[in-house]
């Protein structure tokens, strides 16, 4: 619980800060910080597993790619700050509350948190999540396949003179 | 393990001893359970850094030695004799030095990226095995928290060539990055297929799987002699060492993402380097080359935290030669090796560990699995050696 009460409000002050930030840079790397210390939190809770993973995909990943796609693209100009507009408020909103709304119902029917964490075996973890839900597994597989195919139509160099 | 029926001075438990000594003197003194704990911790981590901080400062004299020999040089042979105090004489030196910090920098992250380079570094050599005893922290998800640490150095490679503000640094860093997520990814998918085939991630438990003699390790099986051939060039990528050691390349841009700094900060980088070589190479010798396990059976008196020490100094032994004996690769090649051959040949083993697994260990096995392996990889180099290797050459004054 100490736990929950130090990391929680680090977590938000970083992830304030990734949105808040002027300088792209800067922001990507709060937003590292906020998921490297989100997996910090998942282990201070105990689920192990969970946390490596969080650590590994999101920090190692999606943070590490972040960061190179602003690597690649960035302008010359060193001190390019993010513009912000009053009327991205409304599109952000509307893409917030939706999920803030599914994840609110999703809390209010998970039963109250117990004192003692349910101990779930990596193996049976893994059994679950290929017998149980393999559909939604692999649905996810199809689409992490077509997103990388699009990725590569797009990556593809366009060279009309070459055969 | 009960603490006390062990001998505490038995070779076996060398390495424990401190540990040991510590937690026995606190507990005698009637210090809290806690205390003697997390003393005991502390003391089991100082000793793997002792042990890998000599590692580092001898293997950065025994480099220069090997390289100079290949070179036909002597190397350095002027502090002490056969320039044993090279290491104490470079870090006197480092430790002296002006520290610089560019005036375009940004000052926090420029100061923060060489100790996060080190961090994951220092942590993944927690997890390693290198004793029957001697498991520093006998993590049950000890492989995925290596490759989730070993994610971090990543960001610390990105901040080190951002926050310096300047040109080299930066190019040094987009090569770092591209070619640490091009070459993780068959690092991480060849790991699988011995995690597939032990059913852990706990590393202590997937060596004790490899006991019995050297043909019980993962190495001297149809997919983990591909998968091992396969982890063992990643890990030299990782490492950043020769021939994949252009994002540092002295001759293309300066020091990478070192370039801007200097004294002791520049030397964190090089003790990040060394250690992560150390640990990528131990996770090498554990996943594949059975760890502490000895290579014949019957020789039980060694110690065997000795057998894993010296298949390391085999393994960096052989990085060594690598680096007197390979050229540079060029990016281009770098990364087309890595996503059009070394990728679809690490995907390939995962099959093979499968059928393996299933089929249990046998001749049959041998069979079925060998041509599984064997017939892409001949295929793959075939097409990468015709069609995807650069057009040759012409010179057009040379040739003639």
């Amino acid at each position: 619980m100490a736990s929950l009460l130090i990391l929680s409000p680090l977590v938000l002050l970083a992830a304030l800060g990734a949105v808040w930030m002027a300088r792209p840079v800067h922001a990507a790397l709060l937003l590292a910080l906020a998921l490297a210390l989100n997996a910090v939190l998942y282990l201070a809770m105990g689920a192990d597993f969970i946390g490596l993973v969080q650590f590994a995909v999101y920090v190692g990943a999606v943070a590490v790619l972040i960061v190179f796609s602003l690597l690649i693209t960035r302008q010359s100009d060193e001190t390019e700050e993010i513009a912000r507009r009053p009327k991205a408020l409304v599109p952000g909103l509307l893409c917030t509350l939706p999920v803030l709304a599914v994840l609110l119902i999703t809390a209010s029917k998970v039963p109250a948190a117990s004192d003692e964490a349910p101990a779930l075996p990596l193996k049976k973890l893994g059994e679950i999540l290929f017998t149980t839900h393999a559909p939604a597994v692999l649905a996810v597989a199809v689409l992490l396949t077509a997103v990388l195919i699009g990725a590569a139509l797009f990556a593809r160099e366009t060279k009309p003179n070459d055969p | 393990m009960s603490k006390d029926n062990i001998p505490l001075w038995s070779p076996e438990h060398l390495p424990l001893l401190p540990q040991r000594l510590v937690e026995m003197i606190l507990a005698n003194l009637g210090a809290p359970e806690w205390l003697v704990s997390i003393s005991g911790f502390m003391v089991a981590a100082s000793t793997v850094l002792a042990v890998f901080m000599t590692a580092f400062a001898l293997l950065s004299l025994i480099e220069r030695k090997t390289l100079a020999r290949a070179q036909n040089r002597i190397g350095p042979n002027r502090a002490g004799w056969f320039g044993i105090l090279q290491p104490v004489a470079d870090g006197i030196k480092m430790l002296t030095k002006e520290d610089i910090v560019p005036a375009r920098a940004v000052k926090l992250l420029h100061l923060l990226a060489p100790i996060l380079i080190v961090l994951p570094a220092i942590l993944a050599l927690g997890v390693i095995p290198y004793g029957r005893e001697w498991t520093p922290v006998p993590l049950e998800l000890g492989l995925l928290f290596f490759f989730a640490v070993g994610s971090m150095t990543e960001l610390s490679v990105f901040m080190a060539g951002w926050a310096s503000g300047s040109k080299f640094p930066m190019l040094g860093a987009m090569r770092a990055i591209s070619q640490m997520v091009s070459y993780e990814l068959p690092l991480i998918i060849t790991a699988l297929g011995v995690v597939m085939v032990s059913g852990t991630l706990s590393l202590p438990e997937i060596v004790q799987q490899q006991g019995g003699g050297f043909w019980h390790w993962n190495v001297c099986t149809p997919w983990g002699i591909v998968a091992g051939l396969l982890f063992y060039v990643c890990t030299i990528a990782e490492a950043n060492r020769c021939p994949f050691d252009l994002p540092e390349g002295e001759s293309e841009i300066v020091a990478g993402h070192m370039t801007e700094y200097s004294g002791f900060k520049y030397a964190l980088f090089f003790m990040g380097e060394y250690l992560g070589l150390f640990a990528i190479a131990g996770l090498f010798v554990t996943l594949f080359l059975g760890g502490w396990q000895a290579p014949l059976p019957g020789l039980g008196l060694v110690p065997t935290w000795l057998w894993f020490f010296g298949k390391l100094a085999l393994v960096i032994f052989s990085y060594l030669w690598i680096r007197a004996t390979f050229p540079r690769l060029r990016i281009d090649q770098l990364m087309r090796f890595a996503w059009l051959c070394m990728i679809p040949m690490a995907l390939l083993t995962l099959p093979a560990a499968a059928i393996w697994h299933y089929m249990g260990r046998g001749p049959l096995s041998w069979m079925v699995v060998l041509p599984l392996v064997l017939v892409p990889w001949v295929l793959v180099a075939v097409i990468f050696n015709k069609r995807l290797a650069p057009a040759t050459r012409t010179y057009r004054f040379a040739d003639g």
